[in-house]
C-alpha cells in the first residue's frame, strides 16, 4: 500500500478502535456454545443506557470459500453439515439449485416425494420449536421462575402424557424422513431432477397413519396454544406491546395463488402496509437483495435494494424486510390447506388485522404452519401417484449457474451456486433465514434492550425479555452441535470505559 | 458428535471409528452431528453410554482431555436459544420415564478453533487423539468391555 493511503487507513482504524472503546460494553455469552456464536452485544453510553444492542450470527463465508472446486452434486450433503439443525433445508434447497444448474425440471414424482420429506421436516421442527425452545416462554410463562423456563417447566405445565405424545410424533415423523432420505441427519435424498429413492407400496400404509396423527397432533397443539397463549391477557398483551414490534417489508415463498409454500414458488416480498411489492422467481433475487455492512460487525444485513438501506429503522421508505413464520404469513394471501387457512384467518383476527406486525407472534404463526405442513403431508401419502417406480429424471444439459430457495423453518433459505462446464464449484452463495432478519432482530434486541435497561441497571428478568426478544425468530447459531455443561449459560459483564468489570451478572 | 467439516470439531468421530474396529460388535459405535431431540433416538434404549466430542472452554491446553458425567449435566437447564442440548435431553429423557443410560460420560478433548472449516485434525488435536481413545477404552474396560483379540 501507498504511504498516504497506508496512512490515511491507520488514522481511520485508529478513530475506530476509539470510538469502540468509548462505549461502555455490556457482553451477554451463552457460554454452552461456541465463541463468537449468538452473541448479545449490549454497548452503554456514559450514563449507562443502551447505545446500541444486536446478537451476532455466525458467518458462512468460510463455507462458501470451502465449497469451491468440489463437484456440485456433493452439494446437498456438504451444505447440510452446517446445521444441526436444519439440515433437510440445506439439503432441499442444495437439491433445487442442482435441478436449476443442470437445468432439468425434477421429476414430479421425486417432488413429490421431496415434498413429503420437506414437509414432514418442517411439521417436526415446528413442534419442537413450539414445544421445547420457544416453548418456555409463553407455556411456562416469560416471568416464571428461570428453573422452570426450560422443557421440564413446559411438561409441568402440559401434563406428562403431552410430553409423551410431543415425543413419539417426532419419532414417527422423523421414521418418514428416515425412510425417504436414508440417513436423517444428513439426508442422502435430492438429486438433480429428482430423488434417490422411491417409496414402496407396502411402506404408505404406515406413512398414513404417521400422517393422520400427524394432523391430529398439530390441530391438538393449536387448541394448547389457544388454551394456554391466548386465553391470557397479559400474554396476548406481551405479544401484541410496543417492545416488540417493527413494521418492515415481509418475504416469503409463495405458489401461483400467492399461498404459503414451504417447498417451492415465486419470492413475494409485501409492504409494511400489506400491499404486494415484488413476486420474482429465485433466479432475479440478486436484483431484489442486496448486503449492508455495518463496521462494528461482521455481519452483512440484507436488504431490499431497490427500497435501499436507511439504516435500522422500520417504515416503507426502509429496505429492512422479515422473513419465518410471521413474515410467510403476512407475504402470502392465505394458506394451501383448509384447516390451516381457518387457523391463518383466526390468527389475524385475535392479532388486529394483516398484517402483524408483531416478532412474539411469530410463535402462534408457527402453529398455523404445522397445520399446513400436516395437511400436506396427508394429502401426499394419500395420491397413488407417490409410489410409482419412476422418481427422477436424468439431466444432461451442461451446468452454468444453478438457484434453489425453500422455506426454511426459520424463514427464505436461498442457495446459488455456479460452476464450471464439469460441474465444479467455482462460486457459492448462501443467504440463510437469520441473515435475511438479521437486520429486524438487531432492531428488536436493541429495542428491548433500550427500554428495559436504564442507567446500568440490568437484571435476570430483563434480559431474559430481550432474549425473548430474538429467540422468537429462533435464529440460526450454526453449526453449533455441542451443548457441553458449562456452569452457567449466560454471563452478563458490566464494564466501565476502560473495559473494566464493574459487575457481572451470572445465571 | 461433531462436524466432519470443522477441523478438530470431528475429533470426537477420528475417535469413534477407533474403537469401532478395536471392539467390534459388541460396543455400538454411531456418528451424529445432530442436536436437540435426535439425541434421544440414539440414546434411548442404551444401557450405558460414552459421548466422545470436542469442547472449547479456553480454560486449558488444546489435548487436554476433559470429563463428565450426567450429574454435571443438572446445573444446566435454563433455556437455550436455539436447540436442545444434551442437558436438556437428558431431564426431558427422566421426566418422560424413557429408558436412558443408567451410566453416561461425555469425555471431550480440548481443541483450539472448533469453528475452521476443515477436514482434517490439526497436529495438536491428532497428536492428542490416542489420549481421548484410551480415556474411552479406560470407561468401557471398567464396564466390563475388553477390545476384541482377533
Amino acid at each position: 500500500m501507498e504511504k498516504t493511503a497506508q496512512k490515511v487507513w491507520d488514522q481511520a482504524q485508529g478513530q475506530a478502535n476509539a470510538d469502540y472503546m468509548r462505549r461502555r460494553r455490556v457482553s451477554i455469552d451463552p457460554i454452552t456454545r461456541l465463541e463468537g456464536h449468538g452473541k448479545i452485544e449490549i454497548f452503554l453510553n456514559d450514563q449507562g443506557n443502551v447505545d446500541r444492542a444486536y446478537l451476532q450470527i455466525p458467518e458462512l463465508r468460510g463455507f462458501e470459500v470451502f465449497s469451491q472446486g468440489r463437484p456440485s452434486e456433493d452439494m446437498p450433503q456438504i451444505t447440510s453439515r452446517i446445521c444441526g439443525v436444519c439440515p433437510t433445508a440445506h439439503h432441499m434447497a442444495a437439491a433445487k439449485a442442482l435441478d436449476d444448474l443442470y437445468q432439468v425440471e425434477c421429476h414430479p414424482v421425486g417432488r413429490m416425494i421431496r415434498e413429503l420429506v420437506y414437509n414432514t421436516f418442517m411439521l417436526e421442527d415446528h413442534a419442537l420449536h413450539v414445544y421445547i425452545l420457544g416453548g418456555p416462554d409463553f407455556i411456562v410463562g416469560p416471568d416464571a421462575p428461570k428453573e422452570l423456563r426450560n422443557v421440564v417447566g413446559v411438561i409441568g405445565k402440559v401434563g406428562l402424557e403431552v410430553g409423551k405424545k410431543v415425543i413419539s410424533t417426532r419419532r414417527r415423523l422423523r421414521s418418514i424422513i428416515n425412510y425417504a432420505g436414508g440417513k436423517v441427519i444428513h439426508p442422502v435424498l435430492g438429486l438433480p431432477g429428482g430423488v434417490a429413492k422411491g417409496i414402496s407400496p407396502d411402506q404408505i400404509k404406515e406413512f398414513q397413519e404417521i400422517a393422520r396423527d400427524g394432523l391430529e397432533f398439530a390441530k391438538f397443539t393449536l387448541q394448547v396454544f389457544k388454551d394456554i397463549v391466548l386465553k391470557n391477557d397479559s400474554y396476548v398483551k406481551l405479544i401484541t406491546s410496543d417492545a416488540f414490534t417493527h413494521k418492515t417489508y415481509y418475504m416469503g415463498l409463495v405458489d401461483k395463488n400467492n399461498k404459503v409454500n414451504f417447498y417451492d414458488g415465486d419470492v413475494r416480498v409485501v409492504t409494511p402496509e400489506g400491499k404486494e411489492y415484488a413476486r420474482f422467481p429465485i433466479r432475479k433475487y440478486l436484483e431484489h437483495i442486496s448486503e449492508h455492512v455495518e463496521p462494528w460487525s461482521y455481519i452483512k444485513f440484507p436488504f431490499l435494494k431497490q427500497v435501499g438501506w436507511k439504516g435500522f429503522v422500520e417504515g416503507g421508505t426502509s429496505g429492512v424486510y422479515a422473513v419465518a413464520p410471521m413474515a410467510r404469513l403476512n407475504a402470502a394471501e392465505g394458506m394451501a390447506t383448509p384447516e390451516a387457512q381457518k387457523a391463518y384467518e383466526e390468527y389475524f383476527k385475535v392479532l388486529g388485522g394483516k398484517p402483524v406486525h408483531h416478532t412474539l407472534a411469530n410463535h402462534y404463526a408457527r402453529v398455523v404452519e404445522m397445520i399446513q405442513a400436516a395437511e400436506r403431508i396427508v394429502e401426499l401419502v394419500h395420491d397413488p401417484k407417490i409410489t410409482s417406480k419412476e422418481f427422477r429424471t436424468i439431466p444432461t444439459k451442461t451446468p452454468t449457474k444453478g438457484f434453489g430457495a425453500v422455506e426454511a423453518p426459520r424463514g427464505t433459505l436461498i442457495h446459488h451456486y455456479e460452476t464450471d462446464e464439469k460441474g465444479l464449484i467455482r462460486k457459492a452463495n448462501l443467504i440463510v433465514a437469520t441473515l435475511n432478519n438479521s437486520a429486524r432482530i438487531a432492531m428488536s434486541v436493541d429495542k428491548a434492550a433500550k427500554g428495559l435497561i436504564k442507567g446500568g441497571q440490568v437484571n435476570d428478568g430483563l434480559l431474559n425479555q430481550v432474549e425473548m426478544a430474538f429467540r422468537a425468530y429462533d435464529p440460526c447459531f450454526g453449526c453449533a452441535t455441542h451443548t457441553l455443561p458449562g456452569e452457567m449459560p449466560l454471563v452478563v459483564t458490566l464494564r466501565d470505559l476502560q473495559g473494566g468489570v464493574i459487575r457481572e451478572i451470572r445465571r | 458428535m461433531g462436524n466432519e467439516i470443522l477441523g478438530d470439531d470431528a475429533v470426537g468421530f477420528h475417535a469413534a471409528r477407533r474403537l469401532r474396529s478395536e471392539f467390534g460388535p459388541e460396543v455400538e459405535v454411531v456418528e451424529s452431528g445432530e442436536s436437540g431431540l435426535a439425541l434421544l433416538d440414539h440414546l434411548e434404549g442404551c444401557e450405558r453410554a460414552v459421548i466422545l466430542d470436542a469442547v472449547a472452554t479456553g480454560k486449558c491446553p488444546a489435548g487436554t482431555i476433559l470429563s463428565w458425567d450426567r450429574e454435571d449435566f443438572r446445573r444446566c437447564v435454563a433455556p437455550n436459544q436455539h436447540a436442545a442440548g444434551l442437558p436438556h435431553i437428558l431431564e426431558l429423557a427422566e421426566q418422560l420415564g424413557m429408558g436412558f443410560p443408567r451410566q453416561l460420560r461425555v469425555v471431550a478433548m480440548e481443541v483450539q478453533d472448533p469453528t475452521i472449516f476443515r477436514e482434517s485434525l490439526t497436529p495438536e488435536a491428532q497428536k492428542a487423539l490416542p489420549d481421548l481413545v484410551a480415556e474411552a477404552r479406560r470407561i468401557l474396560a471398567a464396564w466390563g468391555h475388553s477390545p476384541c483379540t482377533n
